[in-house]
């Protein structure tokens, strides 16, 4: 099957930026093909919101070049900005503005809004239309930018924290929002790049993510590949076991006769090994995308 | 149908809701012509991407386990035999491996496993029977 190439959506190539001295980021690149939903994993100050500003031309990159729809977005700013919303962590409006006249503001800005969309999310959000918007709570105001994101029915959805600091039931409303007010539209063109540290919450959303750490990628895996290669193993010995020689283990926990430990890859061998010593009990489960995220930082 | 995931299974999550929708079917929880929850709200209900189970849903509707019909959703297949022998026996053996692996960490024995699973395969023969009495037989056009 020959299929002509396709322009990812986005496409960061070497990309450094650095405020001081420092850089915040430093050779980073990231691909995100059409319809794929791309978490960018990282502690606080990793570089994940740099990254996410320098795509969205708010800063300008040091080295290397930034695509979005295979454009510039420094040079094509309207024509990429009409395709694409941003929901940032923090989400401030006009608060003399009521919630009707921000959302015709923000539509003022858009050659296409979807009515019907509107309405549905602020029923299901259950947003008072005529109350001014710097009398919201923070969840109401993140639910504000999230339909102002949704409405014009963008081909990508940038999120930047979007649920840090929103309580449980809004976290879950929105993700909730994301995948069904946004996604179905025309899910072959509906593309979403998430920064979080809330990991769990988006398991289910994610495709494929980057973990990055002091402004480098450090593991950049599909999804349902890192859970098939990350395991954590546990074993039990009838007697406390010798000092054993685990080469590739991750982390290693013991107690007693009972070690837990944990390998990116190589876990069927990993058990051969350990069967060989005949254990009494013998388990390997697959660690979430948050475990992963714990282990490859803690190493 | 009520799904469940486990990200913990190491599975991909498609192949997942796959699994479940072969065992239901298997199991009567799920009867030829029944609907299958719609994408969108299953979709939102697990938290998972809505491509995943739309990829689960081509999946089924490849291997002849489920019909779409266009603005009315996702069926169960009426003449719902949809597996080819050994496509169900691979279902099988992955299964079989786990168990078989476990009873060995347990220490039981291969005979007395054996033994067990003779046991298992009495107590389902007897409750498809309690199971199987009300229901008529289906016909379906050629």
């Amino acid at each position: 099957m020959n299929t002509p190439p396709v322009t990812p959506v986005i496409d960061i190539q070497n990309l450094s930026h650095a405020y001081g001295r420092a850089d915040a980021v430093h050779d980073f690149s990231l691909t995100v093909p059409a319809g794929r939903c791309y978490g960018l994993f990282g502690r606080n100050g990793a570089g994940k919101t740099t990254t996410m500003k320098c795509l969205l031309s708010l800063l300008r990159p040091k080295h290397g070049t930034v695509r979005l729809f295979g454009l510039d977005p420094a040079k094509h700013e309207v024509a990429v900005k009409r395709r694409l919303a941003y929901v940032p962590d923090q989400v401030a409006f006009y608060p003399w503005m009521t919630v009707r006249e921000t959302l015709d503001y923000l539509a003022s800005f858009r050659t296409h809004w979807n009515k019907e969309t509107e309405r549905a999310l602020l029923d299901r959000f259950r947003l008072d239309p005529a109350q001014k918007t710097g009398g919201l709570s923070k969840g109401q105001r993140t639910q504000v930018a999230l339909v102002g994101a949704i409405c014009p029915e963008p081909e990508l959805l940038v999120l930047d924290e979007p649920t840090s600091g929103l309580d449980p039931i809004v976290r879950r409303e929105f993700i909730e929002t994301v995948i069904g007010a946004y996604q179905e539209g025309d899910p072959g063109n509906r593309t979403i790049l998430v920064s979080t540290h809330l990991i769990t919450e988006f398991e289910g959303l994610i495709d494929e993510f980057t973990i990055m750490d002091a402004g480098r990628a450090v593991v950049h895996l599909g999804a349902d590949e890192a859970r098939a290669k990350y395991q954590k193993i546990r074993v039990r010995f009838a007697e406390t076991p010798p000092k054993l020689d685990l080469p590739g283990a991750l982390q290693v926990k013991s107690s007693g006769r009972e070690l837990e430990l944990v390998v990116n890859g190589g876990g069927p061998e990993m058990m051969e090994r350990l069967r060989a010593l005949s254990p009494e009990s013998l388990t390997s489960e697959a660690l979430t995308l948050e475990e992963i995220f714990v282990a490859t930082l803690k190493t | 149908m009520i799904f469940s995931l486990n990200f913990k299974s190491g599975l991909p999550v498609y192949l997942q809701v796959v699994d479940q929708v072969k065992a239901a079917a298997a199991s009567g929880a799920l009867k030829p012509g029944e609907a299958l929850p719609f994408i969108r709200p299953l979709a939102e209900e697990l938290r998972v991407n809505r491509n995943t189970i739309a990829k689960a849903y081509t999946e089924l509707e490849s291997q002849g386990v489920i019909e779409t019909i266009p603005g009315k959703g996702c069926f169960l297949a009426a003449n719902h035999s949809p597996l080819k022998k050994d496509a169900r026996r691979k279902l099988l053996i992955r299964d079989i491996d786990q168990a078989v692996v476990q009873a060995h960490h347990l220490q039981v024995p291969p005979d007395e496993f054996l033994d067990l699973v003779r046991d298992r395969l009495e107590v389902l023969a007897e409750r498809q029977r309690h199971h199987d009495q009300p229901r008529e037989p289906q016909s379906t056009p050629a």
